[in-house]
């Protein structure tokens, strides 16, 4: 009985900036025409110009005309005094029934909701059924006790939709209940009632909306339904469903009749929903992580293209090299903002490179853009990314899938979750190696065997035919590495492929990074946040702030003598950096969003040796060694090689 | 060492029991499996382990949201886990909590001061003007200010989310604060900031803390005493110095060597004295005898059949590990050097 959302919403949800557009047009209409139609409603004795059942029989079924501007009906009474006085019975008659609805469904679904246990059982059991059974024919019956009449009709329609209601209000409860500001509360000592009602009622409100438009809209419907078969509203009184089963029996003499009612009973639906994205929308705004940026580059001006020389000494046995590579993401407010700019990286064959930062930095972004796997709507705007000579920006999609899996390979974070839970650990490896290297099914399996016994899971044949969930973190991170091998890449990304596991195993893996790396001598680049980690598995290092690199350096210079500030800062601020009490040594402030960069150096505003140069563009300097601090040779450090 | 604990858990066992495919029976899950503990006022104890270690649940028990199964957990001279329904207010409002995920902590719905303030509105008769001026100060504890009071939690970083679910925690002037793993979801450079705020926070307040952690060296930096958890046993406990500097336990040894050193060169040299062994199948759980005896180095026949008791270990504190009974000192020294592994 519920009507899907329309998809109306897609377009008011994607509204720009604040200038009335296509859909903010539409969204004032809708508006416009409720509150036309509750104006309508209140005043419809005095708007009518006629008594809606004032009869004469000698103008019946006229077209319109000047007197009578949607025409009269079979009895000779004025159509369009009847479709103002419907309005009141509409409005009546989706207050009543929603408000039942709301009243009725959603205290009954925190409850159960919330308590769960033999009360939910059988209040679900008795839902399912009545939703089981089409809902005109519950109304019927509910109406066939009650007996007819607009009220009881409402009562009955309201009771069927509350079932809506009650099972949104447990679903979010049931989602809402295992969220951690639920416990807070109660440790807080909030009781259930304070919990369910001030804690958990109000982010139902969004969904709830929707719920209530949709439902209104739906109730107009099936009240135009029960009153054009005769259960709801009596003849002689005035509905838009009354007057459309007129129109369905007059039809031959007099077609026009079924246009009003019918147009009303569209046009307020059409609103009612539209209006209801609409407000979901301004509500959620409230509560929805910002996920982008609020606002366009508001003190970050993008840069010019290829603002800087790429000083980055080549390598004969480059597998990776990036050059001022640039991603935008899509601002909330419209336009793109930069999140990650100028960065020139490259790996040799056989060499570690860790790219190290704190969220925010656009580390992450950065493997994904290399193997083109950015979002929807981010996007790499400049730069080049040279894997073995070809530029990966130039290649088709389907080039680029062939590159993925046979010459660059990903591991993520959360072995749990980048396997899929439905497939055998084993066949995840063997669909690649049958799609990439067309081995057969046999050679495939075998080869997966092969690959699991290599990165030291032990009894690798009865491993294979197990499930994700069956292994534990640090074994589904092992086949997700292999996974990663089996086409032999020569480019590995690894995104924080430990920080899900703990240390004991956090060592085992980084060991067998280390092994495969000897045997196999891809390049890998190891994307982390912790830097000791980084010092443990990397060669060389780059150290990334707010979307730029500050500084690069092999590993053993840069914890003997770190260079830029960021990176001493991030150094003394590790656990294991110092043995002493508080106040351990802390950067101040926050990393910031994207947009909210500072024009010169980024890291001026937490940095304690800023200057008043700090405010221009900082060039990143060195070839081998490189760093982003106009005072990185004054800190008793010898100049930039 | 004469004044009584604030908190004393006694042999506590907390036990899930699994739900099958239609919600009844299932199996049961032994998170905590024995643990005995104590914080005094004013006091910090750190709580490490990895994760199924059972540090989650000895927390949750001890804020009341998990039952325990046995065993005590006396609050000053309340048995609180014999309470069958929830704790009484003047004991609610005495043990605070705050959370790992500073994203999922703070209702979404609610604004700063709605947040900070809710404590007093249950606990307390303040008006709303009243509250709102608490929360001000409040705020100031956490290096916030008023102007923050108006906003929601989407508009603060990390850090400073966890700062405000601090100033919530601090609202009712509890005696213990339960910080389950209150700076691992934050990045390094704020980290501390959070460290030194909490410790400052229990210098002017004397409140005690329960800091619950997988990363020893972080809860080495603001604890008093520290207890190493492993599958639901407290294999190690004693003075923060003592035990992450001359480690009894096996475990914590093999924890402390485990995270990386932020020296290459040093990283280098004792990884390849450490043997990269393959990833170890054995099951994890063992029937009987000592929790860690799969992966133990120093396992003895003894380990397989015994569990061992907590021996008091020089430097203060226990451990409980058969190295360190004194009648088989010797037998200590010859199974470090054999080594023996058995499988």
């Amino acid at each position: 009985m519920t009507i899907k959302s329309d998809n109306l919403s897609g377009a008011v949800r994607h509204r720009a900036r604040w200038r009335p557009n296509g859909a903010q047009i539409i969204t004032g209409m809708a508006t416009g025409f409720l509150v036309l139609l509750a104006f309508l409603a209140v005043f419809a004795d005095w708007v009518s110009p006629y008594d809606p059942l004032r009869q004469n029989l000698m103008e019946a079924l006229q077209g319109p005309s000047a007197a009578h501007w949607l025409g009269t009906d079979d009895l000779g009474r004025d159509v369009l005094s009847r479709l103002i006085h419907g309005c009141r019975i509409a409005a009546i008659a989706a207050a009543e029934a929603t408000t039942i609805a709301v009243l009725l469904g959603v205290p009954i679904g925190l409850f159960i909701g919330y308590r769960g246990g033999m009360w939910d059982w059988v209040v679900m059991r008795i839902v399912e059924a009545v939703v089981s059974i089409p809902g005109i024919m519950v109304a019927i019956v509910i109406i066939a006790i009650l007996g007819a009449g607009l009220h009881r009709a409402m009562i009955a329609l309201g009771i069927l939709f509350s079932t809506s209601f009650l099972r949104l209000a447990r679903g979010v409860v049931l989602a809402e209940r295992e969220e951690v500001y639920v416990r807070s509360a109660r440790v807080v000592g909030a009781s259930d009632n304070r919990i369910l009602i001030r804690h958990i009622f109000p982010n139902i409100a969004p969904p709830l909306i929707v719920q209530v438009t949709l439902t209104v809209g739906a109730v107009l419907l099936a009240e135009a339904g029960l009153s054009f078969i005769g259960l709801g509203v009596q003849p002689p009184q005035a509905s838009w469903g009354t007057m459309l089963n007129t129109a369905a029996a007059f039809m031959d003499f007099n077609w026009f009749l079924s246009v009003p009612p019918g147009v009303a009973i569209i046009l307020t639906v059409l609103s009612v929903n539209l209006l209801g994205d609409v407000l979901r929308d301004s509500i959620g705004r409230g509560i929805a992580v910002a996920v982008t940026p609020d606002k366009p580059a508001q003190r970050f001006a993008p840069e010019p293209v290829a603002a800087e020389p790429v000083s980055l000494a080549r390598r004969a046995d480059e597998i990776l090299r990036v050059e001022n590579l640039q991603v935008m993401v899509p601002a909330r407010s419209g336009g793109e903002v930069p999140v990650i700019t100028d960065l020139s990286l490259s790996i040799a064959r056989g060499e570690t490179l860790g790219l190290v930062g704190e969220s925010g930095s656009g580390k992450t972004l950065t493997g994904l853009a290399i193997l083109g796997l950015l979002a929807t709507g981010v996007r790499t705007t400049h730069g080049s990314i040279m894997l073995n000579g070809r530029d990966l920006r130039e290649l088709t999609r389907h080039q680029m899938e062939q590159v993925r899996g046979n010459e660059a390979a990903m591991v993520f974070q959360d072995p749990t979750t980048s396997l899929n839970p439905a497939f055998t650990v084993g066949s995840q490896i063997s669909e690649v190696l049958r799609m990439k290297q067309s081995l057969t099914r046999k050679q495939a399996w075998n080869r997966t065997v092969e690959l699991i016994d290599r990165v030291g899971i032990p009894r690798p044949e009865e491993r294979a035919r197990a499930y994700p969930h069956e292994l534990s973190g640090g074994m589904a991170q092992r086949v997700a590495i292999a996974r990663a091998l089996s086409c032999n890449p020569s480019l590995l990304i690894a995104d924080e492929p430990t920080t899900a596991l703990d240390v004991t195993v956090q060592q085992e893996i980084l060991d067998l990074f280390r092994d495969l790396q000897a045997e196999f001598g891809m390049a890998i680049l190891f994307v982390t946040h912790d830097l000791a980690v980084a010092a443990d598995i990397c060669d060389r290092i780059a150290v990334m702030y707010a979307g730029e690199m500050v500084e690069m350096a092999d590993v053993d210079p840069l914890f003997a003598e770190p260079r830029h500030p960021y990176t001493s800062g991030l150094l003394s601020a590790m656990p294991h950096a110092s043995d002493r009490m508080p106040p351990l040594p802390t950067i101040r402030g926050n990393v910031p969003r994207p947009g909210d960069w500072p024009v010169g150096c980024r890291f001026s505003d937490r940095c304690d040796y800023k200057i008043a140069a700090c405010d221009a563009r900082i060039p990143l300097v060195g070839t081998e060694r490189q760093v982003r601090c106009i005072r990185a040779c004054e800190f008793g450090m010898e100049a930039a090689s | 060492m004469t004044d009584n604990p604030l908190l004393e858990i006694t042999d506590l066992q907390v036990t899930y029991s699994g739900r099958s495919l239609f919600g009844f029976g299932g199996k049961q899950f032994h998170a905590v499996k024995g643990a005995t503990l104590s914080i005094r006022a004013g006091e910090t104890l750190g709580l490490v382990g990895e994760s199924g270690s059972g540090k989650s649940s000895i927390a949750n028990a001890v804020l009341g949201l998990v039952k325990a199964s046995s065993g005590s957990i006396r609050f000053g001279d309340v048995e609180l886990a014999s309470l069958k329904t929830r704790y009484p207010p003047a004991i609610r409002s005495q043990i605070q909590a705050v959370f790992q995920d500073p994203y999922s902590s703070l209702n979404p719905s609610m604004t700063v001061e709605a947040i900070v303030t809710e404590p007093l509105r249950v606990h307390t008769s303040m008006d709303r003007a009243e509250r709102r001026a608490r929360a001000v100060e409040l705020l100031k504890l956490v290096s916030l200010s008023e102007e923050h009071l108006d906003r929601h939690p989407h508009q603060f970083s990390g850090g400073q989310r966890q700062r405000i679910a601090i100033a919530s925690a601090l609202a009712l002037q509890p005696k213990l604060i339960v910080l389950d793993e209150p700076v691992s979801a934050l990045d390094v450079s704020t980290q501390n900031q959070i460290i030194n705020l909490l410790y400052e926070r229990r210098a002017e307040f004397g409140i005690a803390y329960l800091m619950i952690a997988h990363d020893l060296a972080l809860v080495h930096h603001i604890s008093d005493r520290i207890a190493v958890m492993y599958l639901g046993h407290v294999v190690e406990e004693g003075p923060s110095d003592r035990v992450y500097h001359a480690p009894a336990h096996p475990y914590t040894r093999a924890l402390l060597d485990a995270v990386p050193l932020l020296d290459p060169q040093a990283q280098r040299q004792r990884r390849t004295a450490r043997k990269s062994a393959p990833a170890s199948d054995a099951p994890r759980l063992s029937v009987s005898g000592c929790p860690y005896q799969n992966r133990c180095p120093h396992v003895m026949s003894r380990c397989r059949s015994e569990m061992p008791p907590a021996y008091a270990i020089d430097g203060g504190g226990t451990a409980s590990c058969f190295l360190h009974a004194t009648e088989t000192c010797d037998t200590v020294r010859t199974a470090k050097d054999k080594e023996s592994v058995v499988s």
